[in-house]
């Protein structure tokens, strides 16, 4: 036991000495091994109870994260057999052909689809969403009228994604008689995103501290060029990571679109009518995945990695976005 | 009508709150002339300032009025069933759906939901829970930051990829290795949950994928929790003598049980509203299951599988709707309590 401990001692001593050891004690790992050997020393039961603790947690923690890895294995391996592949529709095919005759070909029309669906959810949801919230956090009193909204907002947001898919159909497409296509698949997701980015953009206006906003006014500023130009230049981090984010979920979405957005096999030849049907990457994850033939359920997987890859992107950006640059500007 | 006092109240107006209907109607009459007066006189950096509140108060009106919209169009499309003969509130509890026959119970669906997500809330809460403690309490900083960009990426993974993997490995891992497995195992196969023949689908795939899904709501909602604690909760008790993990279990955990209180129940909501992934994997028959391996019918799934039957049939499409009203009124219960629960941690825990 003693002799842990002097070996404890011993290695915090060494730090300066470790200094001239170049290179064969990498820092991290050095501090992994100290900090380990002080996790690991056992003084009596209670430690032991302390470490068996421990180390049943970091099981769960494996197990936890294990499922993340076995995703992207699973859909990596089958799906990286197609993207690097060389047969119809494989490789670089796989992302500029369109599906063909027997589905042999690439996914250029989910790729598309997917593109006209979230840019149209984008340019309707994401000014109304944000100038909106900007209004409701800038220009009203907190009071019982706000928190509604917000209670609203909260609900509408935790609402399953199909219902959105239910009122998308039932109100767009049968009552105002938009008809099935891209305009209603992008409408409904658009309502998807409302509610989100809404409260992201509060939480985000919320942080910006009070005094900002007073140092602008007490200049002389008027309350226009000081949100305009003070509040949401300081709050633009989080609401741009809101954006993304709300935009990696949209575009993630199935269920709103089966019943608004149609498919199609080929490319979109207009803006409303029959010929606006679309494809998108979720749902020719899900069409592809039930049916019989191999080579058809591998593309789903090969679908699957890049609509997988095209969403942890967006989140590896507004994540980035979130931590370094809210750190320069505050 | 030069009237100047728009911006600067009169100070009784400041100070008491219009509550009377007179006093209302006088002020909302006043803010309306205040506008059009602005409107008119105007100028320069006023009028800037003027448009720009008027370009700011569309998109906010829009924006409510759309959700508005959505929560009221789901009441107003399932009135007909809850108000005709053969419907009523009562379908609630009637466990026949049949709408060849009229028939439109759907209870099978509350009740399949309901087992779905509790089966994923006994796996995914107390591992999330774990997870998160050792994430905030024990984790050297190398690694946290490692394991919370997994947990982010977990939860952003799209559901129909969930659904996939469990499609292609979840689903014939459990009708080849799991189910021979607990059913020949004399130690198990008398347990009644693991009764019954399987095809993979059912209950089990559904708990577990949606558990899967659960996961990183879990780790990162009481991870934030649990970091909320102040450090000086952890020294108290780290200088009264207590273990690392002793102070984690007795200190910081309880004093973080509302954040964590509202991390299960968002779960809860994400559980009950799961679409695709479940829709994949559950077998959708209309039965309630008596064991794991009996395939269940959740509510999100029968409108997906339905609706476009339905839309031409009133009240089928209506009795559609109704489920998608259930559904409403359990993300409000979900968003209310989570609420009560932070208000109420905040006033007992003395944070913030």
């Amino acid at each position: 036991m003693d002799d842990v401990k002097s070996q404890l001692r011993l290695d915090e001593n060494e730090a300066y000495e470790e200094t001239e050891d170049t290179g064969y004690h990498p820092k991290a790992f050095n501090e992994f091994e100290r900090w380990f050997k002080r996790q690991t020393t056992i003084h009596g039961r209670r430690d032991l109870k302390d470490l068996l603790f421990k180390m049943l947690l970091s099981v769960v923690v494996i197990i936890v994260c294990m499922p993340f890895f076995m995703v992207l294995i699973q859909v990596g391996t089958v799906g990286m057999g197609v993207l690097l592949g060389s047969g119809p529709g494989q490789g670089l095919d796989f992302f500029l052909s369109t599906p063909g005759p027997g589905l042999q070909g690439g996914v250029l029309n989910a790729i598309a689809g997917t593109a006209y669906l979230v840019g149209i959810a984008m340019l309707v949801g994401v000014p109304l969403s944000l100038f909106g919230a900007i209004y409701i956090t800038e220009y009203t009193r907190p009071g019982f009228m706000r928190s509604s909204v917000e209670f609203a907002a909260d609900v509408l947001a935790g609402i399953p994604s199909i219902v959105f898919g239910a009122f998308g159909f039932t109100f767009l497409v049968i009552y105002l008689r938009i008809g099935m296509g891209m305009l209603a698949g992008g409408l409904t997701l658009a309502f998807m995103m409302i509610p989100t980015v809404l409260r992201t953009t509060q939480e985000a206006l919320r942080q910006v501290p009070m005094s900002l906003r007073e140092a602008s006014l007490a200049l002389g500023a008027t309350k226009w060029t000081t949100t305009w130009k003070i509040t949401i230049r300081a709050a633009f981090p989080g609401i741009i990571t809101g954006v993304l984010l709300a935009m990696g979920r949209v575009m993630g979405e199935t269920a709103p679109l089966i019943f608004t957005s149609g498919n199609n096999l080929g490319l979109p030849t207009s803006v409303t009518g029959p010929g606006s049907w679309v494809a998108s990457m979720p749902y020719t994850v899900w069409s592809y995945i039930s049916d019989p033939r191999n080579y058809v359920n591998d593309k789903a997987q090969a679908t699957a990695l890049t609509l997988m890859g095209m969403v942890l992107l967006i989140d590896l950006i507004a994540n980035f976005i979130s931590r370094k640059v809210t750190r320069r500007l505050v | 009508m030069d009237r100047t006092n728009c911006n600067d109240k009169s100070p009784d107006e400041a100070v008491r709150r219009p509550n009377r209907l007179r006093d209302r109607i006088h002020s909302l009459k006043n803010s309306i002339r205040c506008f059009i007066h602005e409107a008119r006189t105007a100028r320069g950096g006023a009028r800037v300032d003027f448009l720009g509140r008027l370009g700011l108060f569309i998109p906010a009106v829009v924006s409510i009025g759309i959700i508005i919209l959505v929560l009221t169009f789901l009441w107003y499309e399932s009135t007909p069933i809850l108000t005709s003969p053969e419907g009523g509130p009562g379908i609630i509890f009637e466990t026949t759906w049949d709408p060849n026959r009229d028939m439109y119970g759907i209870a099978v669906f509350i009740a399949g939901s309901f087992m779905c997500t509790f089966l994923a809330i006994g796996i995914a809460v107390p591992l999330g829970i774990g997870a998160a403690i050792f994430l905030s309490e024990f984790c050297p900083h190398t690694l946290q930051s490692v394991i919370r960009t997994i947990v982010e990426m977990m939860a952003a993974i799209p559901s129909i990829v969930y659904g996939l993997w469990a499609y292609v490995v979840l689903v014939p891992f459990i009708k080849y290795e799991f189910a021979p497995a607990v059913q020949s195992n004399p130690l198990t196969a008398w347990m009644p949950w693991f009764g019954g023949s399987s095809n993979g689908l059912g209950l089990l795939a559904g708990g577990v994928i949606l558990a899967i899904m659960l996961l990183p709501t879990v780790v990162a909602v009481s991870d934030d929790a649990l970091r909320s604690v102040p450090k000086s909760y952890r020294e108290a008790s780290l200088a009264l003598g207590a273990t690392t993990s002793e102070t984690a279990r007795s200190v910081v955990l309880s004093a973080a049980i509302p954040g964590i209180g509202a991390a299960v129940i968002l779960s809860l909501g994400r559980a009950v509203g799961e679409t695709m992934a479940v829709l994949m994997v559950t077998g959708n028959s209309l039965q309630i299951a008596y064991s794991l391996f009996d395939p269940v019918y959740v509510m999100t799934s029968i409108i997906t599988n339905q609706l476009g039957y339905a839309y031409t049939f009133d009240l089928w499409r209506s009795a559609l709707f109704a489920v998608a009203l259930v559904l409403m009124l359990m993300s409000i219960l979900f968003t209310g309590a989570a609420k009560l629960i932070v208000k109420w941690g905040m006033k007992t825990r003395g944070m913030e």
